[in-house]
């Protein structure tokens, strides 16, 4: 008896919230934000779908420094034709659903261009939602096989991961010609990482290398004494990791701390400082490869270092040095503003809908070439970026093992 | 004979943070017959706790970016007062999202929505506070030690060591506690009815006060300690150790202390013995391992069945 009123509340709250979500999601359906002109009232809309919280909370940061560096530069030199560039960030959490969902949010905002989503795996759930609403999309960090391949309207800036990967391998036996047993590692259960280590292993292969061990992981997993036990039992001499920067560099500590002295290589997902603070002095003497260095003596990269140097002075940061994350980041804003300058010069903005600004948009992103922190960069007609110059750094600790860098290699 | 020391090890450690979680989620139900699921958030909060009390400072996002404590305690003292600032935490807990329920003889389902508001509060108050970046303990906080130390021919991490001894001595002492003193006694009759040991002159909203604290405060040592083997990947990063956690719970038989220690090694040696290749899957074998003894004892290893009341 004492139950009934409470499975009767429980019921009609339950239905209360399935009626409501489907009253929202009824909401949610239409594009009104196409049909409309774009709405230029705070600025010419632009947005962006980062990682701010989650395991991939680390590479979102950098790449908020790297969009606001580029807006106050677009902004401080006139902005598109006059009109301020206005950038809205949404946080799109670290997994699929918070990346639709802030996809989803930006679109519907009016928004001409996306920058992001931070991952692959966030990419592939995403990016399908701007390709049908045809909302250009520039990927900053997105690596994985495929990515531009999902549709006309989505391109990226960062090299995928068949291009630069195999760069480190190459070095890491340059390096130590006596390599013989690689041991590699990847999370299973991410896009990025397990698009990454099919170009590992097949570096490895090329060059005689058959991994002794494939190591599977998943993305929230942090403790992996099991594992390592296992592989240095097999007496490895090289470690090729395809993880993201919070496990990865977890994984790198406990290798380290249970004795492995042997070379390792990393992949992109942890191509940022923010791996420091996790494997602290561990993270020494790892090797990675990079789309970007901040030692290249072009006016747009100068330029750039002297901002990030600037902003992160002024702000008591330690780190001086832009990492790659952020260049990517500032280099997708620039390629957006620029294409918005080209465009609203052709076809006044305030003249059309945003539906056809977006499209027009999306030809002028892939038909221009740029001076940016990464070198010049252009596009395929599929959205690849066609870059020249690409690099491979060593991590170097500081005493005290809390901050560090990627010291470029010969 | 290596391997297997290896192996035992490697399950021992991890299933030792699983058997501290877990006791704290059984102190609570012990008492109240609830699952309190802002556990994990006060776990999270521990870790938190010992990396400002050590001296670590808040990073750049957050409202309290740059917040570097005036103190930076060994890790030894951090610890322990970590674990007792998350009883503090736990005791809050008990007395927004619990007791106003019990005062007023609400049904006890709904202390789990309670309690799973207040973690979810819990959980974006740190990111609000301090962001979502990760965190770590600093490798120095163990000088002196060396990173790894050689037992019975099987390599294991000192920190992984310490996680193991800190918790077996705390199981130590509470079980020693909860059989031995007065006060233990007097948990279990608030555990075995309430009501009638209230009529006995027990006060029984006391006991339920410590069985917080005692929950939090091995909550809050958790926290800092795997915070140490690992890094604080964030506000979020008690959850799993949470899911986890309710795992072993009804594994070892809801509100059984050797129960939770049990059911807690079990499934990390259950995980260790998962070949290394196959490692990614290790949760479904511990999951699957769970439902298979489920099917077989409802009541889980050392749980009790009750007979009904008409």
């Amino acid at each position: 008896m004492r139950r009934r009123p409470m499975a009767r509340r429980l019921s009609l709250l339950l239905t209360g919230l399935i009626a409501g979500g489907g009253l929202l999601s009824g909401c949610s359906r239409g594009d009104q934000s196409a049909s409309g002109a774009v709405n230029l009232k705070e600025g010419v809309p632009v947005g962006a779908v980062l990682a701010l919280s989650g395991n991939a909370n680390v590479y979102g940061q950098d790449q908020r420094v790297g969009l606001n560096l580029a807006l106050t530069a677009v902004n401080g030199s006139g902005g598109i034709n006059g009109t301020p560039l206005r950038l809205a960030i949404e946080d799109s959490g670290s997994d699929d659903p918070g990346a639709n969902a802030a996809m989803t949010l930006q679109i519907n905002r009016g928004m001409l261009a996306i920058i992001g989503p931070t991952l692959s795996q966030q990419a592939f759930a995403a990016d399908p939602i701007a390709q049908r609403r045809g909302v250009p999309v520039v990927a900053p960090s997105n690596t994985a096989t495929g990515i531009p391949q999902i549709g006309h309207f989505i391109s990226r800036v960062s090299a995928g991961s068949g291009v630069i990967a195999p760069l480190s391998i190459a070095k890491a036996l340059q390096l130590n010609p006596g390599i013989r047993r690689a041991a590699v590692f990847y999370a299973q259960d991410d896009a990025y990482s397990t698009a990454e280590t099919v170009v590992f292993q097949k570096a490895l292969s090329d060059r005689g290398l058959k991994p002794i061990t494939v190591q599977r992981t998943n993305l929230a997993d942090s403790d992996f004494q099991s594992q390592i036990s296992s592989t240095l039992a097999l007496k490895p001499d090289l470690i090729v990791l395809s993880l993201q920067g919070v496990d990865g560099g977890n994984l790198v500590r406990q290798l380290r701390e249970l004795g492995y002295r042997g070379t390792i290589v990393v992949g992109n997902g942890m191509n940022t400082p923010n791996i420091y603070p996790i494997c602290q002095k561990y993270c020494d003497g790892l090797l990675i490869a990079q789309a970007y260095s901040p030692e290249l003596a072009t006016p747009a990269n100068r330029a750039f270092v002297q901002a990030f140097s600037k902003a992160q002075a002024a702000g008591g940061k330690g780190t001086l040095i832009p990492p790659q994350l952020t260049a990517q980041a500032y280099t997708a804003l620039q390629v957006v503003a620029e294409a918005l300058q080209r465009l609203d010069k052709r076809k006044p903005l305030k003249g059309l809908s945003a539906a056809a600004a977006r499209t027009a948009l999306m030809d002028e992103i892939l038909g221009g070439i740029y001076q940016t922190p990464l070198g010049e960069i252009r596009f395929t007609p599929e959205g690849e970026v066609v870059q020249k110059d690409f690099f491979v750094a060593q991590v170097r600790m500081n005493p005290g093992g809390r901050s560090g860098r990627f010291a470029l290699l010969p | 004979m290596a391997d297997l020391t290896q192996l035992l090890l490697n399950g021992l450690s991890i299933g030792a943070v699983y058997a501290l979680f877990a006791l704290g989620y059984t102190l609570v139900f012990s008492v109240l017959g609830v699952i309190n699921f802002a556990h994990g958030a006060v776990f999270t909060l521990g870790a938190y706790f010992t990396y400002l009390l050590i001296g670590g400072a808040v990073g750049a996002n957050g409202l309290l970016a740059g917040l570097q404590l005036p103190l930076a305690l060994p890790f030894w003292l951090a610890l322990p007062l970590a674990g007792l600032a998350a009883a503090a935490v736990a005791l809050v807990i008990e007395r927004i999202a619990f007791r106003p329920l019990r005062d007023q003889g609400a049904d006890p389902l709904l202390a789990l929505i309670t309690s799973l508001g207040a973690g979810v509060v819990l959980v974006n108050l740190i990111q609000l506070l301090v962001g979502a970046e990760s965190y770590a303990i600093p490798t120095t906080a163990l000088a002196g030690l060396p990173p790894a130390i050689r037992l019975l021919g099987a390599q294991v991490r000192t920190v992984q060591l310490l996680l193991l001894l800190v918790a077996a001595a705390l199981l130590a002492v509470l079980s020693l506690w909860i059989d031995g003193s007065r006060s233990g006694k007097a948990l279990r009759a608030v555990a075995e009815d309430p009501t009638t040991a209230q009529l006995l002159g027990i006060p029984s909203g006391r006991m339920i006060q410590i069985a917080f604290g005692l929950s939090g405060f091995l909550a809050g040592i958790a926290g800092g300690l795997v915070g140490l083997s690992v890094s604080i990947a964030g506000p979020y990063f008690g959850i799993g150790y949470g899911l986890k956690g309710l795992g072993v719970l009804v594994l070892g038989g809801l509100g059984s202390v050797p129960g939770a220690v049990l059911g807690g090694l079990i499934i990390g040696i259950a995980e260790a013995c998962v070949p290394a290749e196959l490692s990614g899957y290790r949760d479904v074998v511990a999951y699957g391992f769970l439902f298979v003894v489920l099917l077989v004892r409802p009541q889980g290893l050392l749980g009790r069945v009750l007979p009904t009341k008409v």
